[in-house]
């Protein structure tokens, strides 16, 4: 991992579930943006997520490297479904469903970055 | 033996669920299953097969807690005869599960040496893993007659 990647994809994926918790409160659909949004934030994941396996596979060492691989693959998982789920809803049940699978991401991200920081 | 009319190759995955009427609170409930069914079945799976012996019990608990949400989703995705049953069985064993585990894990905490999803009512995960339950039974038991076919007996 690289630790400002992994910042900025925590604190991309806490703006894109406030803002999605937003357009929920107004009960409304998620819009446009807040997809593409989406997008943005799984491609970020993305490239975390090669960049954390690479170095891992080039002998960085971690706290629980099995945990830290199934984390670090699985966290490519939430937000697609959320994606899909807001695609599918075209009401505010749509942002809600989008706005936590947000949250899931960013909550994973902290977790990879205690783990990948546990070594010294 | 019918013969297909339109579909040659038939589309094995089940898609009923997307020609009922729209349902918001079910979408957002299979988001919320469908990640706890990956996150407990992953942790328990990974516990089981890495360091077993630390807490047989806890790991074990971990993989069974996966197995339940799993079902749960199922439950809420298809549309099937069996689907509510199901969702009102895994939903029903994971608010028992929850609570009698949440409770162990703070009165026999020596059966409890390592963590589980339900541990300590899902402080671990925010408490989620003892709401989900409660909102799922809601749900079940809000949608129990179904204006799209007959009431289902497990409702």
């Amino acid at each position: 991992m690289i630790s400002w990647l992994g910042y900025g994809v925590l604190t991309a994926g806490l703006v894109l579930a406030a803002w999605t918790g937003w357009q929920a409160y107004r009960r409304r659909p998620t819009t446009e943006a807040q997809m593409w949004g989406a997008i943005v934030v799984e491609a970020g994941l993305l490239v975390q997520t090669v960049i954390a396996l690479v170095r891992l596979a080039g002998g960085a060492s971690v706290t629980e490297p099995v945990t830290f691989i199934a984390y670090s693959v699985g966290i490519l998982a939430p937000l697609a479904l959320g994606f899909y789920l807001a695609r599918l809803e075209r009401t505010r049940w749509g942002s809600i469903a989008l706005c936590f699978t947000a949250v899931v991401v960013a909550v994973m991200t902290l977790r990879l970055l205690q783990l990948w920081q546990g070594h010294v | 033996m019918s013969e297909p009319l339109r579909d040659p190759a038939p589309d094995a995955v089940d898609r009923t669920e997307l020609e009922g009427p729209p349902t918001g609170p079910r979408r957002v409930l299979i988001a919320l299953y469908a990640v706890f069914a990956l996150a407990a079945t992953a942790r328990g799976i990974v516990q089981i097969t890495t360091q077993f012996d630390a807490a047989p019990l806890a790991y074990a608990l971990s993989l069974f807690s996966g197995v339940v949400y799993v079902a749960a989703t199922v439950g809420l995705v298809t549309d099937r005869s069996w689907s509510r049953p199901l969702a009102w069985a895994a939903v029903g064993t994971e608010m028992a599960g929850v609570l009698v585990v949440g409770l162990l894990s703070i009165f026999d905490g020596a059966a409890f040496p390592r963590d589980t999803v339900w541990s300590r009512f899902g402080s671990g995960y925010g408490y989620v893993p003892v709401i989900l339950p409660v909102i799922g039974l809601m749900y079940l038991w809000q949608t129990r007659r179904s204006p799209d076919g007959p009431p289902h007996p497990a409702g």
